[in-house]
C-alpha cells in the first residue's frame, strides 16, 4: 500500500511513465489504484517520430503491470517521509508474517 | 550489516524472543535505505541511485539515478557482435519491482 | 513410527526441500537464475518466495566471472535452483 499512497500524493503532478515496450508517455497523473494502474491526461509521447500512433490521444489508462519506470519531479517527493514510511511498512509486513506464518511460507 | 549469516546463526541459536528480529532477505534492502544502491534489472538494464522507498514486491523510489543499458549489436555481414552501453540520468525514479533481478549496496560492488 | 522418530529421521536425511534449505544456511551455495546467470556466495538467508541474501557474491555470465558484490539480494522469481557449491 506504500506506493499506492505515494502515487495518490502525486495526483495532479507531471510524470513520465515508461512502459516495458520502451514507449514513454508524459502527462499529468489523474488517478491511481491499488494495482498501480494509472490514468494520465494531457499526454504526449516522448519520442513521437518513433511512436506516432498516439498523436491524437489526450487521455489514457496504463495497466500497472506494463510499467517499467515512472519519472517524477524531485521537489514533489518528500524523501524523508518516504524512508520513514518504508521502514514502517517493512515492520508491519514482518509482523504480519510472524503472526500468520502460513500466509507467506517462510522457509528459514 | 557486516555479517548477516553470523547474525542469523546467533538469532537461530538464541530462544525466539518476543521482539524477534527475524533475519530475512528483505532486511538487506531495508538496511540500504538512504544509501546508494546498485539494481540489476531485466532487459540488460542497471541502475545506481539513492534508495528512498521500497516494498515487498521490490517496487522502489530511487533518487539521483544513473541508468546503464547494455545493447548488443550484431553485424550480419561479418556475423560479429559489438556491445555498447547507453547511460542516462534521472533525478527521481519509481521502479516497478517485477523487473528487478538483484539489489546490492554499490560501495561493495567492485 | 513415532513423531519424534520421524523428526530425527528427517533431520538426518534432509527429506523436504525446506529441510535442505535450512541445512545449507550459512554455507557456500550456487544459484542459477532463469536467465542462465549464476551466482556463487555464502547463503545468508532466504524466505518463502525464494528471495535470497548472499554474501561474498560472485556473478558468472556464460561461466565467466563478471562482478563481485559484498551483499546481494536476489528476487526469488528469477531463481531456477539453489545448490551447494
Amino acid at each position: 500500500m506504500l506506493f499506492y499512497s505515494f502515487f495518490k500524493t502525486q495526483v495532479g503532478q507531471h510524470v513520465t511513465v515508461e512502459l516495458k515496450n520502451d514507449l514513454a508517455i508524459q502527462g499529468v497523473l489523474e488517478s491511481v489504484d491499488q494495482f498501480l494502474n494509472f490514468k494520465l491526461k494531457d499526454i504526449k509521447v516522448v519520442d513521437e517520430e518513433r511512436y506516432p500512433h498516439m498523436l491524437s490521444v489526450k487521455n489514457c489508462f496504463v495497466r500497472g503491470s506494463v510499467v517499467r519506470y515512472v519519472q517524477l519531479s524531485p521537489p514533489t517527493v518528500d524523501t524523508a517521509l518516504l524512508q520513514d514510511a518504508a521502514r514502517r511498512e517493512a515492520q508491519s509486513t514482518q509482523q504480519m508474517q510472524q503472526a500468520k506464518p502460513n500466509v507467506a511460507p517462510p522457509v528459514a | 550489516m557486516t555479517d548477516v549469516a553470523s547474525a542469523n546463526a546467533a538469532a537461530a541459536a538464541g530462544p525466539t524472543s518476543s521482539f524477534s528480529m527475524v533475519e530475512e532477505p528483505l532486511d538487506l534492502v531495508r538496511l540500504s535505505l538512504d544509501e546508494r544502491i546498485y539494481v540489476k534489472l531485466r532487459g540488460d538494464r542497471e541502475l545506481r541511485g539513492r534508495l528512498h522507498a521500497y516494498d515487498q514486491h521490490l517496487n522502489m523510489v530511487l533518487g539521483e539515478v544513473e541508468e546503464t543499458i547494455t545493447i548488443v549489436d550484431v553485424d550480419e555481414e561479418s556475423n560479429t557482435q559489438s556491445v555498447r552501453t547507453v547511460n542516462r540520468k534521472v533525478p527521481m525514479l519509481f521502479v516497478r519491482g517485477d523487473g528487478v533481478i538483484l539489489v546490492s549496496p554499490p560501495s561493495r560492488a567492485s | 513410527m513415532s513423531e519424534q522418530q520421524q523428526q530425527s529421521a528427517t533431520a538426518v536425511a534432509k527429506k523436504t526441500p525446506t529441510d535442505f534449505l535450512n541445512h545449507i544456511l550459512g554455507r557456500r551455495v550456487f544459484v542459477r537464475l532463469n536467465s542462465g546467470i549464476d551466482y556463487r556466495g555464502v547463503l545468508a538467508c532466504l524466505d518463502g518466495y525464494m528471495n535470497i541474501a548472499l554474501e561474498q557474491t560472485e556473478e558468472y555470465v556464460d561461466g565467466e566471472l563478471r562482478n563481485r558484490y559484498g551483499d546481494a539480494f536476489i528476487r526469488g522469481n528469477n531463481v531456477l535452483y539453489i545448490s551447494t557449491a
